[in-house]
Order: structure tokens, then C-alpha cells, then sequence
């Protein structure tokens, strides 16, 4: 008895004193990963371009609000986040930061003062990032973008997710080598291959919304590799989709469609909506040519299956002239009983009364217009929330220079009461060959009162 | 049964009870229950008319689309609401017309619209002057009259037969106007109650698009209406 009391005091002390050393002890800092002359100059714009691909404005910049000046809130499973100023204001912002502060950020998450930032900055990702992309963006937040003053209100998550020395357990978890290595040989010993998937995994950190999340809310898989990279994640209880099995968008579409997808906005399939529209409006669209065609090879070419086959399974090269013809001709289950219109289920009518206008008998709407709701991905979603809030709220595409027309889906919420938005929902994912699963009066009704935020 | 003053004859009260009765006995399926949400056409509280000026709408549309022809009537869908809501609402104020002078309220109709009145001021002033002939051609309040005498009394109005000031002259079309647009308008606005107006001449309402039958020829359109509201019929 007495020999189990010393062995649980002792491992108490030890247990005390562990805790103390992950509290106190302090936090080891990153080196930069490749040495550059100490009068090393980044090309000019080089820092502006990364800060965009890297898409730092969509969290630290409110909308509406002033560049990079903080205060937006981003909602986390543990409670709200609110991002930091990050211009070069002294008081305010990060103007007194040097370079290895700006460095330890972006590689070990922690602040000028060594404290821990909250995942939802995607340290994991950027962490990756090359010492010249670091350097140019830290010149950039300091020389060319203007400070502004704005105190952020303290984040305040509730007990345990405010004692920020948790974060450093996550970490050591966690975070892998910093720096960036293509993980396979395919895309090492392919220049185009290797800016992609820098481009993916590191900058664009693709992977904090489209993978998974494993037990320690990590991203399951970093790079082509790992079997649920880019396969499916949540957030905002929407879905963003899978990018690599064989329905996936990279694997159905063609080239030029996916580049359109994502510097356009839009493409003959689809549109983009919910987070992803404040990617392309703040990011995406701003990529160049160079390396929109990197990121659509590496995109395409790391399939579950392999790479995306070189004739897209899913085309359209209809004009807006065909649409009558194409109805016409079109003779699966759902479309033919559309058009005859007898014994409508309650479903098929709302579709036919409120959707059928622009999206059409065949669900496959018009091109760069009404998206096809055809294996959209957004209907089949596992998560319904984004199809649900889009029936409610309408969703609005985003104006980018390839196609600056904000085209604007209306609500429903007036129009259709819960009930109803099921059994269109419902109908809309088993609807052409969809195959997706029914939606409840419930799950709209959640989704009636949260906040029309997501579409913005 | 004695009419009281100030209160809807019995004729009306008849009418109206008829057409709630029938509003409540549309098939159930309608996605809004706002049909049974009403209060009916003799509960109705008038938002811009007075109890005088409301016997008067309710018997007038009454005579204008009546309930005994091939259709629904102006009674059963609702109309004199839709005129009450009219005006109280921006067409009844003229809000957007230009009502500022020069006023030549006698000048050639072809010339359009000269009052320096507004519609629901029209229908104010017009009411009782129209309700004084009756009484002395016909002997008695308009809505107390039976229907033959009253669509004589209309028709006086009509072409001209009632003497109206030159800036009330257009009474009667703006009575007719708005029992017609009450009737075929969008249920939102109060009429056309359960888009039976819409159901009887087969229009289709606010369904936007049909490019599925374009080439579909000499078939017959399977569907009811849809209102804007989403009500469907």
C-alpha cells in the first residue's frame, strides 16, 4: 500500500513538473530553411502575390473593413476567433515585429511574444513555405501595405481551449519538417508537378478545408501521398468536396474547365459559393497563368484512381441556342417526368415552381450561368448545410476579371417554408441520377437560423 | 333582416360568407395555409375606407365581376381588398404620378390624366356624390339596390350619366381598372384569393420559364397556377 502511494506521488510529480515544462519552458524557433544574402531583395510584387495566394485577406481583413486590418470573426467548432491586425501599425498591428517573428508565425504558429496562436491560422500549412516567399511577404506586410490602427478584441474561447500551452501538445503532434519537399518522385522530378503542389499544399493550404480532419483536428494527410489528403472536408457545416476521387471535379472536368473553375469563379459545370468564392473573389483569380496551369496539372494528376483521363468524362460545348434542343433530347427518369409535369410529387412541383426557370427541366442550367445541378457537388454534399442555405439564402458569384458580372441567385426563405426546402432538397439529391440522401424539415430549420453569412 | 347603417347590407354579408366558404374549401395541399389565416371578406378591416365607402367597394365589385357568371367572382377572390390596400398604398397616394400643376382637370381625356386628386381621394369624393344620385334617380343607397338597377346605376356612371366634377371624372375607369387588376394580380396584393382567377383562365402564374414545351405543340399544360408568394393551385 504505502510502495503505491511513493509510485502515484511520484508520478504525480512528475506529471507537475512535465505539465510545468510544457507551460513554461520556452518555445523553440524555427531557423529560416535556406540562407539568403543578408541584402537579398525580393522581386518586385513577389510579396503581394504570395500574400494573396496565400489569401491572408480572408481572415484579416473584415468585409468592408480595411486591408489586413483584422477584427473579421471566424467561427471555430471551440468558439469564436478573432483575427489579428496584421499591418504594419505599431500599436495595433505588427509593425515592431522582425523578420523572425514574422517567420516564427507562419512556421510555429506562435506570436512576437512566443504565444501560441490558434490553429485556425494555418500555420500547419504555411509552415512549408520557402524563406524567399517568407522575406517577400514579410517586406510587403511592412513597406507597402498601409498600417492601420484598429484594436482587435481579445479572442476569449472558453476552458480548455483558452490555455494556449495545449496548442504546443497539438503542435509537437502535428506539425511536420518545415520547408517544402515534393513527397513523390512524380511530382519531384516535375518543375510544373512541384509548383503546383506548393501551390495546393502550402500557399493556397487547400488541405485546411478539403482534408479531412483526423481525432486531433489536424489535417488528415498533407501531400498526394496520404490517402485522405484533399478528399473531403467540413467546415461551416458545408462540404468541401473531394478533389481526388473519380466523381471529383479535377478528375470530370476538363483543364480549361477546372482553371476556369477556379480563376474565373465559375465554369460550364459550376460556380463557386460559400468559402470558396471568398478563395477565388480574394486569391484564386489573382494566380498567374504560369501557375494556374501548375496547380491544375498537380490537381488533376493525383487521383485516387490516377490521373485524370485526358478526354473529361463530364463536357458541354452546347450554345445558349441549344437549350430547348438539349431539354428535348434529354430522356433520363427525372427529366422526362418533368417534362410530362402529371402526378408531380410535392418535391418535383416545388422544383418545376421554383427552380425549373433557370435551372431547367434537365437541372443542367446554362453554362457560366446556372450552374448544372447534375453531380453538383454542392447538392450531393454528405454535409447539406450549403445546399439547404443556398435554397434560403441564394448564393451570388463573386466578380473576377475573367468574368466580372456578379450573377445572383435569389433566396427562397420567403417563399418556401421548411417543410418544403426538404422535399426539394431532398428531390434536387436524388434527382438525375444524383443519388445522394434525403434532407429533413429539421436540418432546414437549423439552417433557417443560422446567420446568411456564408454567402455573403 | 333591417340594415343597419354603416354596415355591409345583407346582401353582401351573404356574398361574403358564400366566398369564405368557398376560400376555405380549396383542396388542402396548399404549401402556406394563408387562405385559412384570413378573416373573412365580412371580418375584413378596412385599411383605407371607411364602413360607408366599404359597402359601397364590396356591392360595387360585386356587379363589375359577378359571382354568378363562369367564374369566380370579385367577391370570392377578394378584390375590394386589393382596392382597399390600393389605396392606402403608393397608386392610391399617386406617389410616383407627377401631381404637380398646372391642373387642367376639364381638358380632352385624350390628353390622359389631369386631376389634381389622387385616386384614393377620387374614390372619396366621388363615393358619396355617386351614392346622392342613387338616392334620388333610384330611391336608395347603391348597395341596397338589386342588381339590375344597380348595373343601370353603374352604366349611368359609366358614360357619363352621373354628374361628376371634371377632377372625379375618371372614377368609374379607376373602379373598373382596379377590380380587373384586383382580380387577376398577384394574390400578394390581396386579391385574386387563392389564384382562383388565374386557376379559371388558365394562367399559370409566376413559374418563369417553359422552355420544356416550347415545341410541345397542341398539348395541354398539365399544371396549375404558382403565385409569387409560392401558394400553389
Amino acid at each position: 500500500m504505502k510502495t503505491l502511494v511513493r509510485i502515484v506521488a511520484v508520478l504525480i510529480v512528475i506529471g507537475l513538473a512535465a505539465l510545468a515544462a510544457i507551460i513554461f519552458v520556452p518555445v523553440q524557433r524555427t531557423g529560416p530553411t535556406e540562407k539568403l544574402a543578408a541584402d537579398w531583395q525580393a522581386p518586385a510584387g513577389l510579396g503581394k502575390y504570395d500574400a494573396r495566394m496565400a489569401d491572408c485577406a480572408a481572415c484579416h481583413t473584415e468585409p468592408g473593413g480595411k486591408p489586413f486590418a483584422g477584427g473579421r470573426t471566424i467561427a471555430s467548432p471551440m468558439g469564436d476567433i478573432y483575427t489579428p491586425n496584421i499591418t504594419p501599425d505599431k500599436e495595433t498591428g505588427i509593425g515592431t515585429w522582425s523578420l523572425a517573428d514574422f517567420r516564427a508565425a507562419l512556421v510555429d504558429g506562435v506570436d512576437d511574444e512566443d504565444h501560441h496562436l490558434y490553429p485556425a491560422m494555418p500555420y500547419e500549412n504555411y509552415r512549408h513555405m520557402s524563406e524567399t516567399d517568407i522575406r517577400a511577404m514579410y517586406d510587403y506586410f511592412m513597406h507597402d501595405v498601409e498600417p492601420v490602427k484598429n484594436q482587435v478584441a481579445e479572442t476569449e474561447l472558453p476552458f480548455p481551449f483558452n490555455q494556449r500551452w495545449g496548442i504546443r501538445l497539438w503542435n509537437w503532434v502535428t506539425l511536420g519538417n518545415p520547408g517544402f519537399k515534393p513527397a513523390s518522385t512524380k511530382v519531384a522530378n516535375d518543375e510544373q508537378l512541384s509548383r503546383g503542389a506548393y501551390l495546393v499544399q502550402v500557399l493556397g493550404h487547400c488541405g485546411s478545408c478539403h482534408t479531412p480532419r483526423n481525432l486531433t483536428m489536424a489535417q488528415a494527410g498533407t501531400n498526394e501521398t496520404d490517402a485522405k489528403f484533399l478528399t473531403g472536408g467540413e467546415i461551416g457545416g458545408w462540404s468541401a468536396p473531394d478533389l481526388r476521387g473519380p466523381k471529383s471535379a479535377p478528375q470530370q472536368w476538363s483543364a480549361d474547365e477546372l482553371k476556369m473553375y477556379l480563376t474565373a469563379g465559375r465554369n460550364a459545370h459550376s460556380a463557386v459559393a460559400g468559402e470558396m468564392k471568398l478563395a477565388v473573389e480574394e486569391s484564386l483569380q489573382y494566380m498567374s497563368d504560369e501557375d494556374a496551369n501548375a496547380m491544375v496539372a498537380y490537381l488533376r494528376a493525383i487521383g485516387t484512381n490516377g490521373p485524370a483521363p485526358a478526354e473529361a468524362p463530364m463536357k458541354r460545348d452546347e450554345t445558349p441556342a441549344g437549350t430547348v434542343a438539349r431539354i428535348d433530347a434529354a430522356d433520363d427518369p427525372t427529366t422526362t417526368k418533368l417534362k410530362k409535369a402529371v402526378d408531380l410529387t410535392d418535391g418535383e412541383r416545388l422544383y418545376v415552381d421554383n427552380c425549373g426557370a433557370c435551372h431547367f427541366a434537365d437541372g443542367r442550367g446554362a453554362p457560366e450561368v446556372f450552374p448544372s445541378l447534375k453531380g453538383n457537388a454542392a447538392v450531393v454534399a454528405k454535409e447539406t448545410g450549403g445546399l439547404i442555405h443556398t435554397i434560403l439564402y441564394g448564393a451570388e458569384m463573386p466578380s473576377t476579371s475573367k468574368r466580372p458580372m456578379k450573377l445572383r441567385m435569389p433566396g427562397f426563405a420567403q417563399r418556401l417554408s421548411d417543410d418544403d426546402v426538404a422535399k426539394l432538397a431532398t428531390f434536387l439529391r436524388g434527382a438525375w441520377g444524383n443519388g445522394a440522401g434525403p434532407v429533413t424539415a429539421d436540418q432546414v430549420a437549423k439552417e433557417r437560423k443560422t446567420p446568411t453569412e456564408a454567402s455573403h | 333582416m333591417v340594415d343597419l347603417p354603416g354596415r355591409p347590407s345583407r346582401r353582401s354579408f351573404l356574398k361574403a360568407t358564400v366566398a369564405s366558404a368557398a376560400v376555405t374549401s380549396i383542396p388542402i395541399g396548399l404549401p402556406h395555409a394563408k387562405a385559412a389565416e384570413l378573416p373573412s371578406l365580412e371580418d375584413y378591416k378596412p385599411v383605407y375606407f371607411d364602413a360607408a365607402e366599404w359597402s359601397f367597394i364590396l356591392a360595387a365589385c360585386a356587379r363589375l365581376i359577378p359571382s354568378d357568371g363562369t367564374g369566380p367572382g370579385a367577391i370570392e377572390t377578394r378584390v375590394p381588398v386589393f382596392i382597399d390596400l390600393q389605396m392606402a398604398g403608393d397608386f392610391g397616394k399617386a406617389a410616383d404620378w407627377y401631381m404637380e400643376g398646372p391642373y387642367k382637370a376639364d381638358a380632352n381625356p385624350l390628353l390622359g390624366f389631369q386631376s389634381p386628386l389622387a385616386p384614393a381621394e377620387i374614390y372619396r369624393k366621388a363615393i358619396p356624390v355617386f351614392q346622392d344620385w342613387c338616392k334620388q334617380t333610384h330611391g336608395d343607397a347603391f348597395e341596397k339596390l338589386d342588381a339590375e338597377t344597380q348595373d343601370a346605376a353603374l352604366t349611368s356612371l359609366e358614360k357619363g350619366g352621373v354628374k361628376l366634377d371634371p377632377e372625379l371624372r375618371d372614377f368609374f375607369s379607376f373602379l373598373l381598372q382596379n377590380t380587373k387588376e384586383g382580380y387577376f394580380a398577384d394574390p400578394m396584393y390581396g386579391g385574386n384569393q387563392g389564384m382562383q382567377a388565374w386557376v379559371h383562365i388558365g394562367f399559370p402564374g409566376a413559374r418563369g420559364s417553359y422552355a420544356e414545351w416550347v415545341n410541345n405543340y397542341n398539348a395541354e399544360y398539365p399544371l396549375g397556377p404558382v403565385s409569387i408568394s409560392g401558394e400553389r393551385a
